[in-house]
């Protein structure tokens, strides 16, 4: 197992330790390079995610049976947890309704993408660039205006957002700017980044254990660091199941925030 | 560590290629959640949803048909009861009529007897009556004229016994 982790993540056997670093996530072009569809290892992940997600729920959903077996239970499992425990949860049935197939897609899509940087192989999350966690935030940017738009009409939901009522005016001069800058771009960043960084941050620590692992207990020469070598396994071990939970956690995080965008864009239900 | 090789700020700069690697997948994934595999799913859901209300609502017909089919039995069988009752009934009233009506013709019959008993009795009486009035008569008659050939040479115990017999006669008509 450790020699199928550090394979992928020491990408070159070298007799020095490799260390991680930030060049993992600017990978070289491997194919069309320099046009518009190039492709580097990180999006040749993200395809291959995407492949494998495609062909697993298609067959799953195109044997769909009447009476499920352990996989559909499993995959209905989540599709009815994604649309209960995260869409009608927040949004309440009626408004959610229209954001099931949304928050379905941003949700399974991300988790499958952020549970890649634990795929042996691939070892890099598919989310892992700005890009792709960027599109799926401006989804949902274009999403909550447009719901705005939709429900309230573009001047109320913008005095809505800017101007919130209850508040002594003299504060809107500090207020209606940290709003609008909050509509327009804190939002749709703070979805990307906190997805992104996470996903960056992860691979690191993971692929820094395990290197060292390969180092101390294979590469390095000197056997007596070899103890050491195990306490970095175990960490390895750790910071893998680790990264597990927060791949699906920030998959969760980031459907739960997009839900929760558009249904501030709603008018307040009593 | 070699991070200088890389300024950090270059992760943070979307390059044009995974813009646009992002965005086809974006859509075909979203094509494929929106237009197959949630209205599949959903179809599935509403198949089930639609046979676990049908099996339901076919329990229900069934307990339905059960209960009426009791009650309809339990009516048959009131209705069977009540009516042996009323046969028993019926019959018990015939039983009493009967025995009431045997015993009230018996009592005709034996007040009948009885008065043809009685009947035939009393004419005997009669006849005998009647032939012991005779009898007597004769045997008075002829004990009278026996007695009366002796006495009868006496005229004063004629004239008197004539009298007297007489009166006899009158008393014993007076008595009648």
């Amino acid at each position: 197992m450790v020699d199928a982790f550090a394979a992928g993540a020491v990408t070159l056997a070298e007799s020095s330790m490799h260390m991680p670093s930030i060049d993992d996530f600017l990978p070289p072009e491997i194919l069309f390079q320099g046009t518009p569809f190039a492709i580097n290892r990180i999006i040749l992940v993200r395809i291959l995610a995407t492949i494998i997600l495609m062909l697993v729920l298609g067959i799953t959903a195109a044997r769909a049976k009447l009476v499920p077996g352990r996989w559909q239970s499993a995959v209905e499992w989540i599709v009815n947890f994604t649309k209960t425990d995260i869409v009608y949860q927040v949004m309440g049935e009626a408004r959610g309704k229209r954001y099931v197939p949304m928050i379905t897609t941003v949700f399974l899509t991300l988790l499958v993408f952020n549970l890649c940087g634990e795929v042996p192989g691939m070892n890099i999350a598919a989310s892992a660039t700005i890009t792709l966690p960027l599109v799926f935030a401006m989804w949902c940017f274009f999403q909550y205006w447009i719901a705005g738009i939709r429900e309230k009409g573009l001047g109320h939901f913008l005095r809505d957002e800017l101007f919130p009522k209850g508040v002594p005016w003299p504060i809107y001069i500090l207020l209606s700017p940290i709003q609008l800058l909050e509509l327009l771009v804190i939002r749709p960043f703070s979805l990307t980044i906190r997805l992104f960084a996470n996903m960056v941050s992860g691979h690191l620590i993971l692929a820094l254990c395990l290197s060292a692992t390969q180092y101390f207990l294979i590469d390095v020469v000197n056997k007596v660091m070899m103890p050491f070598g195990v306490v970095t396994f175990a960490a390895g071990m750790f910071m893998y199941l680790f990264e597990v939970l927060v791949s699906c956690l920030q998959a969760y995080i980031f459907a739960i925030l997009t839900t929760a965008y558009i249904n501030m864009s709603y008018p307040e239900i009593d | 560590m070699d991070m200088a090789e890389n300024d950090g700020i270059q992760l943070f700069l979307p390059e044009t290629y995974d813009i646009v690697w992002s965005l086809i997948i974006l859509i075909i994934v979203a094509a494929f959640f929106y237009k197959f595999f949630l209205p599949k799913f959903q179809s599935v859901f509403d198949e089930r949803a639609a046979k676990i209300e049908g099996g339901l609502a076919k329990a229900e017909q069934a307990q339905k048909d059960a209960e009426e089919a009791k009650k309809k039995y339990q009516a048959q069988l009131s209705t069977a009861r009540v009516e042996a009752s009323k046969i028993r009934d019926d019959a018990r009233a015939e039983a009493s009529h009967i025995i009431a009506d045997a015993r009230s013709r018996a009592e005709t019959e034996a007040a009948q007897i009885t008065a043809n008993a009685e009947r035939s009795l009393e004419s005997q009486q009669q006849k005998a009556m009647v032939s012991l009035k005779g009898e007597v008569g004769t045997i008075a008659t002829s004990l009278a004229g026996k007695i009366l050939q002796t006495q009868l040479q006496d005229p004063t115990v004629q004239s008197d016994m004539l009298d007297k017999m007489i009166a006899d006669l009158e008393q014993s008509e007076d008595n009648k």
